[in-house]
């Protein structure tokens, strides 16, 4: 993160002093959003340097509380008027609804990635760096799911391909690996040393990582291409002595070493948990960290995954709301992109229902409403009231329990116990032992009671994963079990 | 395939020339024919004709040995003359093996398919009509025909209303199928009377009258009559599964039965073809089948045909094994029985039950052919009319497919639309959906079902063909494995799961070779996803991220129970999980009792109240649907047993003479005993089964438990509150060691925990279970009845 600020600061802070300003408190955030909202956003702005990741829903019931304040404001509209020329959508038309569906794919790279320059430029200058005076180095990438990682590296590598070639330079070779696709964490030497001699034959005495290390150490008269190696989700490498990882980024440390490593993965630490010999070698490597995106950026890459169509399928508002939500929640591309994909659905269900004189011809508000609560719903209560009744009653048999003892945790003997008690006050046939056990089974599979591991059944450790105050709620209706929780 | 199946009008002449290739399949068959009938071998099948092994084209006939001794050599040469005199064949003493033989006109070669004929009925053998009739003005000849997809019955082209002009494009089902596809009833056109219909051999085979095998060997037997060692094919219909709705009309399966037969009882070829030179040799006449699987007999399992498997130009790896196969048998058989036939059955016989049986046995008269997978089914069963009961029980099986599934059409309809929207169109956009529900709400059921019903549109060409992988967490071996799996299926190769993950990492990031039948899109279902979990989750991190790869044509379906899986996972996997999710909740009574009704429907074997007794008291527990067939189930056997007892038992009991018209519903009373027996813990019925000793000691520590208090007590006062029990109740006390014994018994059924140790006398012992419960179990003991004194 540090490396990050300072290399960013610079260029951003100047330009947007208010946007760097207050990210970090909630009732900052609330001013943040009210700057949104006194000067539109430009669309087509540069990406701007918002929030880092945040993690609370909360915030998304304020960006809520002011988007449904805000459906008769007009500077708003006013930004959007250019979006209303272009043709209507006809979502009908099933190759229209198919471009569209592509478009917003996971699949589909767009062609060029917005929002991410910086990053970009970032990795490709260091790249650039290490060709224009041979030596090796090292990058490591991190950041949230969903982010962009391989996507804009992905792209660096193309650029880095035809920059070398107009300058004249020798390309380098390019090797990506995903890790999860080896079946052996050190297979990925051997991949390595193929690309590199895919004739010349290997020293049989040496190990693959051998021939590496030797080939690196010594001066080679031979071509000086370099390789550029990117690692996908580097952390699957980790092994217990975490030999791996530290050989491999050994690797760009020895005299005559050729390679540009460029590591992806999620942890922002990786580096600094699995590789200390590295940095008293002075050959850490350098962090580039992918922020989860923010509002804004979302809103922007959609509408750039949309600009290939031509016509308008969302509106502005839907997918502000999208953004929003996505934003508060995880700041994860892939899933504002399902959100959408799962609106369009929920469209095209309508109009497989609805009659011929109704048209819909643009994604709106409520159905994105739709999609969102699809994908964000805790449909805790709901899950309650639907289960059978002697799970219920479980469920209450256990907020009784706590509430008596004060405690966080009980056995499965103790809580048959309690259910028993209730089952013979409210005269209702309790059920034995085993089907008691297997009943909270299955309440564990939905998440709802925890049990432990242990020897005897009966001694099971029992907790709540859900709130206790979610379970008073389902039953409120419900004088039956109103009259359980009180006894 | 997209092409009728059309008869032209030229028709190869099917004598020609012995020598021509084989490898081609003819288009005679449905054509104008100027020859009315075809009479290659049919002239008399009891007459032993000669054979005539062509040896030109073909010097090498498979040497056994690698020493051929004198003998041999001189009947290799003898053999390589065009016409060997029966004389000089008569000589031999050995086995001769030809890798083609001329026969009676015919060309066989080793690896062609042909027809076997059953010797049973003369009727089958009487006459082999090469040419199909109209099924509606029942001529032979004339203009172009055309074949029925569904009936596969042959129809001229101006004998249909409206007449036809050309063979359509596309697949064309005649008007009889279509209407009785609408559920109507037609009446087919019926043969003039006095002309007997004419049957194809194709006919015929599919209704096994005929059968159809695959040639593995040629040889000639010493006394000179021709055999060939052949793989049997059957029809779906012979499977131990019968025939299945995704089974073409022209399917066979190949089986691993061997047997040998005489070249006599071969009728002539037929040619069974995978699936990728079927669909071009799509107007190839009549005798061409369709053969994707393997069928092991003794198993009854299905292997799916690879592609280097067979194929006359590139079965290399496959027919060399099996042909070695061969050799290795003969040349035993040589050793062991120069003269001798006898031995030779003998080994034949122990190889291969089946082979004594089979067609033309060694003695040329035993023509009882026992065909695979043929089980006649008993005449007491057949003649025997299932009561409603009897009905009712075998339609609460679960293993058996329910006609309908009630209360899931939204779930359906959400799978369908899901299912659609990624494969309708040319470009197949990857996704995931996961399933999540407690068991037995019907998961699995309702995608199979939405699945099949996709098939279907396949077949009416609604929909574009796609692949189905099913796989379900629980059989395999380890999570690894999945791979190995996936790969098989798709390609038809096993290899290890690390080449595997490799072929399909590269397949699906790179998109499929250009082939058009590897494009289809694939759907795969993971049933207990969660048991792909391993320690780094890289197995599901690579099936999951497969659908986000541009090319790669793949839908993933996940099914577990538990609802907070893809919170559990790591956050990247998660991402790529998607955010479509389904939840299968519980039943509630009215879906459980609408499951049950419309299993039973048009089975008058249960009463309304006892079908919701069920629904109810399942509902309240879990809403297992399944839970809620096996207590029906049982309770319809439950009434089915009393109603079976001998008449005189049953008169004792009041319920059944009630029943004035001999109709027995299965009542609350019977569900309310499967109930029991459902819901009870097996404990109380051990309680309730223990020796006398047994439940004197339960009742003691029941008493001691309710008088002291303590949960806990030593052996030793137990033993001293059974002696005063039993002392009181005239019971003669038992011996110290015999309690201990029993004690031991208790304790190792778990009713009773001990502690640890041997410390017999001061031992430690505690019930296992709630002192209720050994007082409901013992409450009403015959042959004890002061113990409910105590309890």
């Amino acid at each position: 993160m540090p490396t990050l600020r300072s290399a960013s600061n610079p260029s951003s802070s100047p330009s947007y002093p208010k946007q760097r300003g207050g990210v970090s408190t909630p009732n900052k955030k609330r001013s943040r959003s009210k700057s949104t909202e006194s000067t539109p956003i430009d669309a087509r702005s540069p990406a701007k340097w918002s929030s880092p990741r945040r993690s609370n829903g909360g915030v998304g019931e304020i960006c809520n509380g002011i988007v449904y304040s805000n459906l008769s404001k007009s500077p708003r509209k006013r930004l959007y008027d250019d979006h209303v020329e272009k043709p209507k959508w006809n979502p009908r038309d099933p190759a229209q609804m198919l471009a569209v569906k592509e478009a917003l794919h996971v699949a589909t790279a767009p062609a060029n990635v917005v929002c991410r320059e910086e990053e970009q430029k970032r990795v490709l200058e260091f790249c650039k760096a290490c060709i224009e005076q041979e030596k090796a180095g090292s990058l490591y990438v991190c950041g949230c799911p969903g982010t962009g990682k391989t996507l804009s590296i992905d792209k660096v590598k193309d650029s880095l391909v035809l920059w070398s070639g107009e300058e004249g330079l020798q390309s380098p070779d390019v090797l990506a690996i995903n890790c999860t696709s080896l079946t052996n964490t050190s297979e990925i030497f051997s991949k390595i040393v193929a690309k590199f001699h895919s004739r010349k034959k290997i020293n049989g005495r040496l190990s693959v990582l051998q021939h590496l290390q030797h080939l690196f150490s010594q001066r080679h008269s031979s071509s000086r291409r370099m390789i550029l190696i990117i690692v996908d989700e580097i952390d699957y490498l980790v092994t217990k002595d975490r030999a791996v990882l530290h050989d491999l980024f050994m690797l760009t440390t020895f005299p005559f070493s050729r390679c540009i490593l460029i590591g992806i993965a999620n942890a922002i630490d990786l580096a600094d948990r699995f590789l200390p010999k590295l940095e008293s070698l002075n050959c850490k490597p350098i962090v580039v960290t992918f922020r989860a995106y923010s509002k804004d950026q979302i809103l922007k890459i959609i509408q750039e995954r949309l600009m290939v169509l031509g016509y308008n399928v969302f509106q502005p508002l839907a997918l502000e709301f999208c953004a929003r939500k996505v934003a508060a929640a995880s700041g994860d591309m892939r899933r504002a992109l399902g959100v959408c994909r799962s609106a369009i659905e929920v469209l095209e269900a309508e109009l497989r229902n609805a009659s011929q004189e109704q048209e819909v011809d643009i994604v709106t508000f409520d159905h994105m409403d739709i999609a969102l609560s699809k994908a964000f719903k805790s449909a805790v209560v709901d899950i309650i009231l639907a289960l059978p009744q002697h799970q219920q009653i479980i469920l209450c048999a256990t907020v009784k329990l706590f509430r008596h003892c004060k405690r966080k945790a009980t056995t499965i003997g103790e809580l048959n116990r309690s259910y028993s008690e209730i089952c013979k006050s409210t005269q209702i046939p309790a059920a034995g032992t085993l089907e008691f056990s297997s009943m909270c089974s299955v309440l564990s599979d939905q998440g709802l009671l925890k049990l432990g591991q242990s020897k005897e059944e009966k001694l099971r450790r029992v907790t709540l994963q859900i709130d206790t105050s979610d379970i008073i709620f389902a039953f409120k209706g419900n004088r039956f079990f109103q009259s359980c929780l009180e006894q | 395939m997209d092409q009728t199946p059309a008869k032209s009008n030229s028709k190869p002449s099917q004598k020609k020339s012995p020598m021509s290739e084989p490898a081609t399949p003819r288009r005679s068959l449905r054509l104008r024919s100027p020859h009315p009938k075809y009479t290659q071998s049919s002239q008399s099948p009891t007459k032993p004709k000669r054979p005539l092994p062509v040896s030109t084209r073909s010097p090498s006939f498979s040497p056994i040995t690698p020493n051929p001794p004198e003998s041999k050599r001189r009947k290799r040469s003898n053999s390589s003359d065009p016409k060997p005199s029966a004389s000089t064949s008569r000589t031999l003493k050995r086995r001769v093996y030809y890798k083609k033989v001329v026969f009676d006109g015919g060309e066989f070669e080793v690896g062609d398919d042909v027809y076997v004929k059953r010797r049973e009925g003369a009727e089958s053998d009487a006459e082999d009509p090469e040419v199909e009739e109209c099924r509606i003005c029942f001529r032979t000849g004339g203009t172009v025909m055309i074949e029925c997809d569904d009936c596969l019955g042959g129809f001229h082209l101006k004998c249909l209303k409206p007449p036809l002009r050309k063979v359509p494009e596309g697949d064309w089902v005649c008007a009889f199928c279509e209407a009785e596809k609408m559920g109507k009833v037609v009446e087919r056109p019926k043969p003039p009377e006095g002309k007997r219909l004419r049957r194809t051999a194709k006919e015929k085979l599919l209704s096994s009258d005929l059968w159809a095998a695959r040639i593995e060997s040629l040889f000639r037997e010493p006394d000179g009559s021709y055999w060939l060692r052949c793989k049997w094919y059957i029809i779906p219909e012979e499977t131990a599964v019968g025939r299945q709705p995704h089974n073409l009309r022209r399917e066979l399966y190949l089986t691993n039965d061997f047997s040998d037969i005489e070249m006599e009882s071969v009728l002539r070829h037929c040619y069974v073809l995978r699936p990728k030179d079927f669909k071009e040799a799509s107007n190839d006449g009549d005798d061409v089948f369709y053969c994707e699987y393997e069928y092991d007999i003794h198993w009854h399992n299905f292997k799916r045909l690879t592609d280097n498997d067979d194929g006359p130009e590139n079965n290399e790896a496959g027919n060399d094994e099996t042909y070695k196969f061969a050799n290795d048998l003969s040349s035993d058989a040589d050793q062991d029985s120069e003269y001798e036939e006898e031995t030779t059955m003998d080994y034949s016989s122990f190889k291969n039950q089946s082979h004594e049986l089979a067609a033309n046995s060694r003695k040329g008269r035993i023509f009882g052919l026992q065909k695979v997978g043929i089980t006649k089914i008993p005449e007491h069963v057949r003649c025997h009319k299932q009561t409603d009961l009897e009905k009712a029980k075998a339609t609460l099986l679960l293993a058996t497919l329910p006609k309908s599934l009630p209360c899931r059409n939204k779930e359906m309809e959400e799978i369908t639309s899901f299912v659609k929207g990624a494969i309708s169109n040319d470009q197949c956009l990857g996704r995931c959906l996961y399933i999540h529900g407690v068991p037995g709400t019907g998961k699995t059921m309702s995608v199979l079902a939405v699945m099949r019903k996709l098939r279907s549109e396949v077949g009416t060409g609604a929909l574009k063909p796609f692949r189905f992988v099913e796989i379900n967490g629980l059989k395999l071996a380890s999570p690894e494995n999945i791979y190995k799996i996936i790969y098989e299926e798709l390609s038809g190769n096993r290899v290890g799961w690390k080449k595997a993950l490799h072929y399909l990492n590269e397949r699906f990031s790179d998109g499929p070779e250009v082939r058009e039948e590897e494009n289809q899109p694939i759907i795969l279902l993971i049933d207990e996803l969660d048991l792909l979990l391993t320690r780094n989750q890289s197995v599901l991190y690579n099936i999951l991220n497969w659908p986000t790869k541009p090319n790669s044509k793949l839908v993933v379906i996940g099914i577990a129970n538990t609802m907070d899986l893809p919170e559990k996972l790591l956050p990247r996997i998660s991402s790529r999980m998607g955010i479509q999710r389904l939840c299968f909740g519980p039943y509630n009574y009215p879906q459980l009792q609408e499951i049950i009704s419309s299993r039973l429907r048009g089975i008058d074997a249960f009463e309304e109240q006892a079908i919701e007794f069920a629904s109810r008291k399942v509902a309240a527990m879990s809403g297992d649907a399944r839970r809620a067939l096996e207590i029906c189930r049982r309770a319809a056997e439950l009434a089915d047993y009393r109603l079976k007892q001998p008449l005189e038992s049953t008169r004792m009991s009041s319920s059944v003479n009630s029943n004035s018209k001999g109709k027995y519903l299965v009542s609350m009373a019977d569900i309310e005993a499967a109930i029991h027996e459902v819901f009870q813990a097996p404990h109380i019925q051990i309680m309730k089964n223990c020796s006398k000793l047994g439940k004197i000691i339960l009742v003691a520590m029941v008493h001691e438990l309710h008088r002291g208090g303590l949960a806990e007590m030593t052996f030793e006062k137990l033993a001293t509150t059974i002696l005063s029990l039993c002392t009181s109740n005239r019971e003669v006390p038992p011996g110290y060691d015999t309690l201990l014994k029993v004690g031991c018994k208790l304790g190792e059924s778990r009713i009773i925990l001990c502690e640890e140790g041997t410390k017999h006398r001061l031992q430690k012992l505690q019930l296992n279970y709630p002192s209720e419960d050994v007082a409901f179990a013992l409450k009403d003991c015959s042959d004890l009845p002061w113990l409910s004194k105590y309890l």
